[in-house]
């Protein structure tokens, strides 16, 4: 189980309290109540030394029924004599309470007159008990007062003590590498925190560096490849004018033909990609979702007639977005460009706009796609296929960017995409 | 026509020349800022292409310059820079149509005739090859004499192969031509066939010869 870092310290704590109160409290107990008997002990003795001293040599055996009458707690009896003082516990029937009592006993063998005679002496050991029980309820009282306060100064002190940290963990969270501001973290008193915060904001620094590096890479390489791609279209172009022609050769110049399409495609969607993760020239306006997307059917019906599919249009309400409208039109192109290109023959795409919700969904002869890689670069679910394995990429980067969101359903053989605003 | 090309890439330099000298257009090539500035301050030409990045520096000094010294020539930028700033700054600075890299050299060639019939033939919107006229304004075409009723794509196909006449234009030239912006969101070229079919019909219905030639595989030619 997850705990948080506090609330761990602090159960530490309190079970060691309440192993110590479950030691400490026996011993504490046995220890008083045995320093109080040794009390009571020594003072049974002293009681029966002053009598030995002051009362015995001048006391006779008649005096002995007197004595006992006016001394209850320290009677004289004629019992069988013992050789030796003894010390013990028992329980008696106190006459002035009625009810029985803890008492502690002396018995000591005396000589009256030459007579052994039996000395007994009993001490009340009720104030002990109530003392005991005073003594167990200021112990408590004592260890409750220890933990809440530890609890309370623990709470204070971590919470003041590990602020800096999840400040930390806070900035880690809302960090990401493509978007602005970079992370700050303020200096702490405590030296761990600020060799944390060091190495984090390092850490970061790094890859934020290498981030840029590596799109700076691709953006260069996309920008470079134009000029060649350039020429090689061109010269293309030419080739396609000669008269001397074969039919062999010209399948290969079409060959290589769609293969310069596909690659200028490609690098488009490259720079694309790397123009949304430079963030730049993205002015935002106003503008219907349902203009746009009427707009993009219109287009694509063109193309879904030559391949037998229908484009349904189940637009029923509109949307204002506030977005760059150049890079929600290549958005929502892209998703109907992949609704076709996935498309069977006489299969259909359906556009809906309900909710402030467009979904594209299309029939396909593909079964469910695997979730986990879909917005991936380059990912195909299907190696045969046309496409260029940016496209739902790009759809993604869109969709973050506004903090839009999108998602993948499949159900009743037809995959949806979804667009929430 | 005679055009000025200034452009630093010497293959994609020749490949321009190549085609457009052969439909027609006087075409010269300089590839830096300096010839290029003597160029124009020199000769008159009906249009100028012109690459933003060239090796003594930036295609727009060139713009400037045509401003200051009062230039009406029509420039065309040809350029691997497609970000809105440099659109916006071209246009700012007097260029009339900025064309991205890479391009189709047929889609160059209606591009620079466009610009030309709007510059130079302001008055004159009539585009004529044998017995079909085009009204450019209205958009409407006749065959000897009686109208012809095509669709605004038929006739932005009828034009981009007149324009490219005796060239072959391969599928995937007419299609981005005809797609415009939405050229990278074809998912095939296939419904090139059905408007190129559409368009013979029609012509043929209206007494034109069939000028549309289909080269095998390759793609269709305008050819007399």
């Amino acid at each position: 189980m997850r705990k948080k870092l506090l609330h761990k310290t602090q159960q530490i704590y309190i079970i060691y309290s309440i192993i110590t109160f479950l030691i400490i409290s026996p011993i504490f107990y046995f220890t008083t109540e045995k320093l109080y008997l040794d009390d009571t002990d020594e003072t049974l003795m002293l009681n029966k030394e002053r009598f030995e001293k002051q009362i015995l040599p001048g006391f006779k055996i008649k005096d002995i029924s007197t004595w006992n009458t006016y001394n209850p707690e320290n009677l004289i009896l004629d019992k069988i004599p013992i050789k030796k003082d003894s010390i013990f516990s028992t329980i008696d029937f106190s006459e002035l309470e009625q009810e029985d009592e803890p008492y502690r006993m002396l018995f000591s063998p005396i000589k009256i007159e030459g007579q052994p005679y039996l000395y007994t002496e009993k001490i009340n050991l009720v104030e002990a008990e109530d003392l005991l029980f005073s003594i167990a309820i200021l112990f408590i009282t004592l260890i409750i007062l220890l933990m809440i306060g530890v609890f309370i100064i623990t709470n204070r002190i971590s919470k003041k003590i590990w602020k800096p940290f999840y400040e930390l963990i806070h900035q880690i969270e809302e960090f990401e590498i493509d978007k602005d501001p970079k992370p700050h973290f303020k200096t702490t008193t405590i030296e761990e925190f600020n060799r944390l915060n060091e190495a984090v904001e390092k850490l970061m620094r790094k890859n934020i560096k290498i981030y840029n590096n590596q799109r700076e890479f691709i953006d260069n390489a996309a920008h470079e490849l134009q000029t060649p791609l350039a020429i090689f279209r061109s010269k293309i172009d030419l080739l396609i004018q000669r008269d001397d022609l074969t039919h062999g050769q010209a399948a290969i110049v079409v060959t290589i033909n769609e293969n310069i399409d596909r690659l200028i495609k490609l690098n488009k969607n490259l720079l694309i990609l790397s123009k949304i993760d430079r963030n730049i020239e993205l002015e935002v306006e106003k503008f219907s979702l349902k203009l746009l997307l009427e707009k993009q059917i219109e287009f694509f019906s063109g193309q879904a007639n030559t391949k037998q599919i229908q484009i349904k249009n189940r637009i029923s309400d509109d949307v204002i977005v506030n977005a760059n409208k150049n890079l929600t039109e290549i958005l929502f192109s892209n998703l109907l460009l992949n609704a076709m290109k996935y498309n069977v023959k006489n299969g259909t795409v359906i556009i809906e706009l309900d909710n402030g919700k467009v979904s594209v969904s299309n029939t396909s002869d593909q079964t469910k796609i695997p979730k986990d890689k879909l917005f991936n670069r380059f990912s195909k679910s299907n190696q045969n296929q046309q496409g260029n394995g940016l496209g739902l990429a790009i759809v993604k980067k869109i969709v973050d960017q506004n903090n839009w969101e999108i998602t993948y359903n499949y159900s009743k053989n037809r995959h949806f995409f979804t667009v929430t605003f | 026509m005679k055009i000025l090309l200034i452009e630093d890439e010497q293959e994609l330099s020749l490949s321009i020349l190549q085609y457009l000298n052969g439909n027609g257009v006087l075409c010269e090539a300089v590839n830096n800022v300096l010839e290029a500035l003597e160029k124009i301050t020199m000769y008159q030409y009906d249009c100028i292409l012109l690459d933003l990045s060239l090796p003594d520096g930036d295609g727009f000094e060139i713009l400037k310059a045509l401003k200051t010294q009062g230039k009406e020539e029509g420039v065309i930028i040809i350029s691997a820079k497609s970000s809105l700033d440099t659109r916006i700054e071209g246009f700012n600075l007097g260029a009339d149509d900025f064309l991205v890299k890479p391009f189709h050299l047929s889609e160059l060639l209606v591009r620079i005739q466009a610009l030309i019939r709007r510059k130079q033939f302001s008055g004159n919107t009539n585009l004529i090859f044998n017995e079909i006229e085009i009204n450019l304004l209205s958009k409407s075409i006749t065959i000897n004499q009686s109208k012809v009723d095509l669709t605004k794509t038929e006739l932005d196909l009828l034009l981009f192969l007149i324009g490219n006449k005796n060239k072959v234009l391969s599928k995937g030239a007419i299609a981005e031509h005809l797609s415009g912006d939405m050229a990278d969101m074809l998912e095939n070229h296939d419904f090139v066939y059905a408007h190129i079919k559409n368009l013979k019909r029609k012509l043929k219905q209206s007494g034109s010869e069939d000028y549309i030639k289909t080269i095998y595989g390759l793609g269709y030619k305008f050819q007399e």
